[in-house]
């Protein structure tokens, strides 16, 4: 029981890390970017690359990780999302093509086969009786932080209050003076770097391999259908539902299964409550 | 209806050419054109539903698969016979079909492609771990009988399949049920604001959509004979379907066609130059590039070079 | 023969705002009735409840003495009432004559599919509001505001409403278009049609109506002939209230 609350907390925390950045797009950016998945491949890769190829330190291998993905979330936005004039349906299937042409990037460059990244932090201990490794201790604990240094960065900072102020009218946010192309901008930034530093724990909870974006977007999909647009915390309440389903499903009933739940939850959300749990609705 | 007489002679023409083309390609070519006749069926079906009435499905892998999978189940565990079993196949997908379409009407826009996406993601779990010994679990089912043997015999089913589908498909679009199913990708409100029921008509569109991909994933299974899990519910195979559909130009017929035909082979003819991964990178790369430049697609240049054409030799 | 339109006690509210407060009125057979009002004072609202398009709080909309309150839109005008809009709404990608098509269509795919359409009725259509044969292969990216509320009008048309409900048919519109929607307002009257109009264009309005029902924050203030509800003090402190 311990066990599963344990593995659940940590799970969960993981997944609230995934799915922030793709909830942040969706609910600044009102587009899925279904490119999202394909962060977290760069991060992972970068990383692998920087601090087990080249042998660099561990936190400047995650630094530049981050780096990377906010220059991908920046492209992104200026070469796709900029020119489709925030055509929805179009910038959904041309990030869906573009994480394709990605995942065939990352074969070119590191090749078609899993690899195994080694902890960011070594070492296990011991916490009620279940051995907790302190690379997903680590993982944990990193996301809590990143989560609560997001909220407040949001709620207390005038940059964050601005973009809350986009994401809830556009219009009315650029005649109060906020130019909602930055704050477009930003956002893709902050989403692509929080992409990339999650992709490196992702992958050292896993593996690396080529098609590992589908899984991590599907998370961050299921969190934002359940949790509903724009509210951090809603994202953190759902992402622990998630998580615990998960453990629980794996523990009690068959490993295989792990994910059918998330994805019956995100049709029954969808079919009772379809602007999530905890978002808020449409203003017409 | 608006039927021209140079509409029959352009099928007319594609047919004589589709029908000819065994006497002068080689086998292997072949080969890869059935694939193109399936991809193609696959991307109208894609287009009758998300091509017109601009809701975006994610999930046709989900049909086609259940397609594939409910005749490889009968026949190969039932020893059901393939004239019963394709019929069978066909009606449950449609049936999954509706079950999907019923959370589908109460929502819009980007979540209407989310939950498809997530039924696929479902079905491809569920396929692995509910009754594996009919469904073959994760390696899938092998061995499905065939329908025909040999590249000339399997061409011409796929070819036929094909062109039943585009022909039937294409007369149903130039009825008035096309233009009310495009008027709902223009406008849904307006569509209902002249008296319409757009949910009825966005039920019939999704089962005429299953139709077909039930059809073509059914013969799909007993043409490569061996499906899996992951080479069916899979965002790869969704990738090529939409992708053909709209480089080809959505909302016509021809559109997908030229899509899966040119898709395919611009994967085959880059195979000779570069053996490898490359080739998937520059695949998608000029995928997005050709998207971004022109999201009608190859259809809408083809229109624009004619006219440009006809106002040279005008002027 | 039952009263084409009554609205009894109809009321709507959005949290705590009263859009709609209890109004009651009804429209009698070939009758022509101005809906007036300063901006926001809910008569889009009442379209829109009469349509079904909002579902109202409180209250009953009967339609030659069918209850018509909890159908749905599609429903409501096979039963005989249709709606222009103040913002016109074309099938963007479609040419003229296509818009006036989805407003003749039948309700039933099956004979959407067998039966042809009647291109006869379009082109009439077409010309009845204004356009030439010409028009019918324009689209929607081609035409003036003027000729997408002709269009909008064509098309409302065309579902065979027996209540037409306008709703500022006048906004954009030249002096010339405005007397052309005009004449085609007069003409379908001979003809019978019952209407329900909402115009800031009060002179352009007054000679197409028999009677007004002036509407501020959402409740019903005065009624009568157009005159008479204009020069109502009510009436005339609201607008210079609103204005």
């Amino acid at each position: 029981m311990l066990q599963i609350i344990i593995q659940g907390l940590l799970l969960s925390g993981l997944y609230a890390l995934i799915a922030v950045g793709f909830t942040l797009i969706f609910s600044v950016g009102r587009v899925l970017n279904l490119a999202y998945g394909a962060y977290l491949m760069i991060g992972g890769y970068a990383f692998f690359f920087f601090s087990q190829q080249l042998g660099l330190p561990i936190l400047l291998g995650v630094i530049l990780a981050g780096v990377l993905g906010c220059l991908a979330g920046l492209l992104k936005y200026r070469l796709l999302v900029i020119p489709l004039k925030g055509d929805h349906v179009a910038i959904e299937i041309s990030t869906l093509i573009l994480a394709v042409v990605i995942q065939a990037g990352i074969v070119l460059l590191f090749g078609d086969s899993p690899k195994v990244l080694l902890p960011i932090v070594p070492g296990v201990t011991q916490i009620a009786g279940a051995s907790v490794t302190f690379n997903i201790l680590t993982a944990t604990l990193v996301s809590w932080a990143i989560l609560i240094s997001l909220y407040l960065f949001i709620k207390k900072t005038h940059l964050g209050r601005a973009m809350q102020a986009v994401s809830m009218d556009k219009k009315g946010a650029a005649i109060s003076g906020v130019n909602p192309d930055h704050i477009n901008m930003l956002t893709w930034g902050i989403s692509g770097t929080l992409g990339a530093v999650a992709g490196v724990f992702f992958a050292s909870y896993t593996q690396l391999s080529p098609s590992m974006w589908v899984a991590p977007l599907i998370i961050a999909v299921a969190v934002v259908i359940v949790g509903g647009i724009g509210s951090i915390i809603g994202t953190l309440i759902v992402a622990h539902i998630i998580g615990f389903m998960e453990v629980i499903a794996v523990a009690e009933i068959a490993p295989e299964l792990r994910g059918v739940f998330t994805m019956l939850l995100i049709i029954a959300v969808l079919i009772i409550r379809p602007q999530g749990l905890f978002g808020r609705e449409e203003i017409q | 209806m608006n039927i021209r007489w140079y509409h029959f002679a352009l099928w007319a023409a594609f047919m004589a050419v589709m029908f000819a083309l065994p006497e002068f390609v080689s086998r292997g070519t072949l080969r890869t054109v059935i694939f193109a006749n399936f991809l193609a069926i696959f991307a109208i079906s894609w287009d009758v539903l998300s091509g017109r009435t601009g809701y975006i499905s994610f999930g046709h892998p989900f049909l086609i698969g259940i397609g594939a999978y409910t005749t490889a189940i009968l026949t190969k565990r039932f020893d059901v016979a393939i004239e019963a079993s394709i019929p069978i196949a066909v009606i449950v997908t449609m049936i999954a079909g509706f079950i999907v379409f019923l959370p589908a009407l109460r929502i819009k826009g980007s979540y209407f492609a989310l939950v498809t996406l997530a039924f696929m993601e479902l079905m491809y779990q569920l396929v692995q771990v509910i009754r594996p010994d009919l469904t073959g679990g994760t390696r899938g089912i092998s061995g499905i009988q065939g329908i025909t043997r040999g590249a000339v015999n399997g061409y011409y089913l796929s070819l036929t399949l094909l062109l039943v589908v585009a022909v039937t498909v294409w007369l149903v679009m130039r009825t008035r049920v096309g233009t009310a199913l495009s008027a709902i990708g223009m406008n849904e409100e307006s569509v209902r604001g002249s008296g319409l029921d757009t949910t009825k008509l966005k039920l019939f569109a999704f089962l005429f959509s299953a139709l077909i991909a039930g059809l073509g994933g059914a013969f799909y299974a007993h043409y490569v004979g061996a499906i899996a899990p992951r080479a069916l519910f899979d965002i790869n195979f969704l990738f090529t379907i939409i992708v053909a559909a709209l480089i080809g130009g959505a909302a016509t017929t021809a559109g997908p066609i030229i899509g899966a035909f040119f898709l395919t082979f611009l994967l085959e003819y880059l195979r000779p130059y570069l053996p490898g991964a490359e080739r998937y990178f520059i695949y998608g790369g000029v995928a997005l590039l050709l998207y971004m430049y022109q999201p009608k697609g190859i259809i809408a240049l083809l229109e624009t070079m004619k006219d440009r054409i006809i106002r040279r030799s005008s002027t | 023969m039952s009263s084409p339109l009554v609205i009894s006690n109809l009321r709507k509210t959005f949290g705590g705002l009263v859009a709609t407060n209890d109004v009651s009125f009804s429209v009698a057979q070939g009758e022509s009735l101005a809906l007036i009002g300063p901006n926001g004072a809910g008569k889009t609202t009442i379209f829109s409840q009469i349509m079904g398009e909002l579902r109202q709080t409180a209250g009953t909309i009967t339609l030659f003495g069918n209850e018509i309150s909890k159908l749905s839109t599609p429903a409501r005008i096979r039963e005989g009432v249709s709606r222009t809009y103040q913002v016109p709404r074309p099938f963007g990608e479609m040419t003229v004559a296509e818009n006036i098509r989805v407003g003749l269509m039948p309700d039933n795919i099956w004979h959407m599919i067998t039966r042809s359409g009647n291109a006869d009725r379009e082109l009439e259509l077409a010309l009845s509001v204004g356009f030439s044969e010409d028009d019918l292969k324009r689209t929607p990216s081609e035409l003036s505001m003027g000729d997408l509320r002709k269009l909008e009008m064509a098309r409302t048309m065309a579902t065979g409403p027996r209540v037409m409900l306008l709703d500022e048919v006048f906004a954009g519109l030249t002096v010339g278009e405005i007397a052309q929607i005009a004449a085609l307002i007069q003409q379908m009257r001979k003809d019978g049609m019952t209407f329900l109009i909402v115009s800031h264009d009060l002179k352009a309005l007054e000679p197409l109506v028999d009677r007004a029902i002036a509407i501020e924050q959402g409740t019903h203030i005065a009624e009568g002939p157009f005159a008479q509800v204009m020069a109502d003090d009510a009436v005339r402190a609201s607008y210079l209230g609103a204005a």
